[in-house]
């Protein structure tokens, strides 16, 4: 899991995956920041199944978006990440 | 109420909008991704600077249209949105599109789907490990994330792509085990050498392949043939990848079968389709013009049946133009014929790659009963087999087991379980009627629903 050099990313900022804080650079999206972090499991059955296809189809990676007014399940691989945001891969809503 | 919705960021739609500019009409683009250029010219965000993105000369004629779509005023981009339903309504069709932020709606006089395709799903022991990707999920962190999501990667398919994608790892910093085609090389050179004709009007894309064999070479990465992924190792996340010769230790592996037409929106908008050859998946059946049999439904690139970027913009100009002329705009038979001209000689190639990927023996193959199927629903093969005797149709199988009931709404498990139906039945493949496409057709909460929004361009 590394980025690749030769880019030069968005600002850094941090968000957080269940309780944790994940470092990641604007335009990135949450399977990216989540993967290039060493995490791997997302969502389906019992929490284990890792991103599939990256492209919106599979529904492997999805999460739960967390803000004050509601929870979401969304496809972490087509979210991109916001300073403070807050994700779950434990727990549909 | 706009002229055209286009649906897909793609060489289809980029040709159908290019085609559609400059005459009044209101055109807008919806596409799931922020940017356009669809899964072929994955886009970086516009938050990051790439110094020579994707340089490979294969690349050099999309990015040079999709520089000429992004000024395009005339077209109005929605990003970041999903279609989620397609439906008559009046004279036209009613678009529900949906993102995190919310669901909306969209009439539009026509509509025009350019879906693309994706990554063909095949079961095997440990493809839900974490860890197990579709070669396409791997290229598309490389082109538009800028990441190599992995440390070791083994790549085990049929499909030529892997050769492309192993050296974009490669280049990109990661490391690469193998390269494992399930095929002999002579499957691959058999069909190469008697259609040489094809094959030497295409030589670019010959020579694209063999630079990245090259390029593996040097890196000293194993490109082999004959060898059949077996299974996918590990416990929480994948360790290796087990071949008939022995396994070989990776962190991630990339599937790499061939490729599907996405098909949910026609078929919720009640298109007819047909099982594709090979790879299998359904594509949309068309006139002359790319209309479907939806009358005022338009469907262009793999959503007609996989073939290629190339195909794909041809097509999506000959849609373009079939909207124009519904719209009683143009004189378009005389700009059509040399257009149709191009697509018949990239037909050659098309059949060629399609015949040299072609995934059949491995679809042929029966995984151990204990294998998932179904991944959203963890239904296994051995779980469907014990429905066959009461339960011969996919429908009647999703009843009794669940499968094709998760939150890919079928599209990872569809083709798999069809075929396993065809198997138990003796029928063909291609004669078994699929799951029926359902609104939404993308995951979607249903407070967003309820709380949809009206079409704001009336």
């Amino acid at each position: 899991m590394t980025r690749i050099t030769g880019t030069t990313r968005g600002p850094a900022m941090r968000f957080v995956v269940d309780g944790a804080p994940v470092d990641a650079f604007a335009g990135e999206t949450v399977a990216t920041a989540m993967l290039a972090s060493g995490r791997l499991r997302f969502g389906g059955p019992d929490e284990s199944r890792g991103l599939l296809c990256n492209m919106g189809t599979c529904s492997g990676c999805l999460v739960t978006l967390v803000t004050d007014a509601r929870r979401t399940r969304t496809r972490a691989c087509l979210l991109r990440v916001a300073d403070g945001m807050r994700i779950e891969t434990a727990g549909a809503s | 109420m706009i002229d055209v919705a286009i649906v897909g960021g793609g060489p289809a739609g980029q040709t159908a909008a290019e085609r559609l500019s400059g005459r009044g009409l209101r055109v807008a683009m919806v596409d799931e991704q922020m940017r356009p250029g669809g899964q072929i010219l994955r886009q970086p965000p516009a938050d990051f600077q790439v110094d020579r993105w994707l340089p490979g000369r294969g690349y050099r004629a999309l990015k040079a249209r999709l520089a000429r779509f992004e000024v395009l005023h005339e077209v109005t981009w929605l990003g970041g949105q999903s279609v989620i339903g397609v439906a008559r309504s009046g004279d036209g069709f009613a678009l529900t599109l949906a993102s995190a932020a919310g669901a909306r709606r969209l009439d539009a006089r026509r509509v025009l789907i350019a879906t693309g395709c994706y990554d063909l799903p095949v079961p095997l022991p440990g493809w839900t490990i974490p860890g197990v990707m579709t070669a396409g999920a791997v290229q598309a962190f490389v082109k538009g994330q800028r990441i190599v999501p992995g440390r070791r990667f083994v790549l085990a398919g049929t499909h030529p792509l892997m050769l492309i994608v192993a050296a974009q790892v490669v280049e990109a910093g990661g490391e690469v085990a193998g390269v494992f085609f399930d095929q002999p090389l002579r499957a691959i050179a058999g069909p190469t050498i008697r259609q040489a004709f094809a094959a030497a009007r295409h030589l670019g894309h010959f020579a694209e392949a063999a630079g990245a064999r090259l390029a593996l070479a040097r890196a000293g990465v194993p490109v082999r043939f004959g060898l059949p992924l077996v299974a996918v190792e590990g416990r929480d996340a994948v360790t290796g990848a087990r071949f008939d010769d022995g396994m070989i230790a990776c962190d991630r592996v990339a599937l790499c079968y061939g490729f599907v037409p996405q098909s949910d929106l026609p078929r919720q908008a009640g298109a007819s389709v047909a099982w594709s050859p090979q790879a299998g998946g359904w594509r949309t059946r068309c006139n002359a013009w790319m209309e479907s049999d939806v009358a005022g439904l338009f469907v262009a690139g793999e959503t007609t049946g996989v073939a290629g970027a190339e195909i794909a913009a041809l097509e999506g100009d000959l849609a373009g133009l079939g909207l124009l002329c519904g719209l009683g705009m143009a004189d378009v038979e005389s700009i059509a014929a040399p257009i149709r001209a191009r697509l018949r000689r990239a037909g050659t190639f098309a059949a060629l790659l399609a015949e040299i990927a072609d995934p059949h023996a491995v679809l042929a193959r029966t995984p151990p009963a204990d294998t998932v199927l179904c991944r959203c629903e963890n239904v296994t093969i051995g779980a469907i087999d014990a429905t066959q005797a009461f339960a011969g149709n996919a429908h009647a199988v999703k009843l009794a087991t669940r499968c094709g009931m998760g939150v890919c709404q079928g599209r990872v498990c569809e083709g798999a379980l069809l075929r396993r139906i065809a198997a138990a039945t003796g029928q063909a493949v291609e004669t078994q009627a699929g799951f029926t496409a359902r609104f939404p057709a993308r995951p979607v909460p249903v407070g967003d629903l309820v709380r949809i929004a009206p079409d704001a361009t009336n």
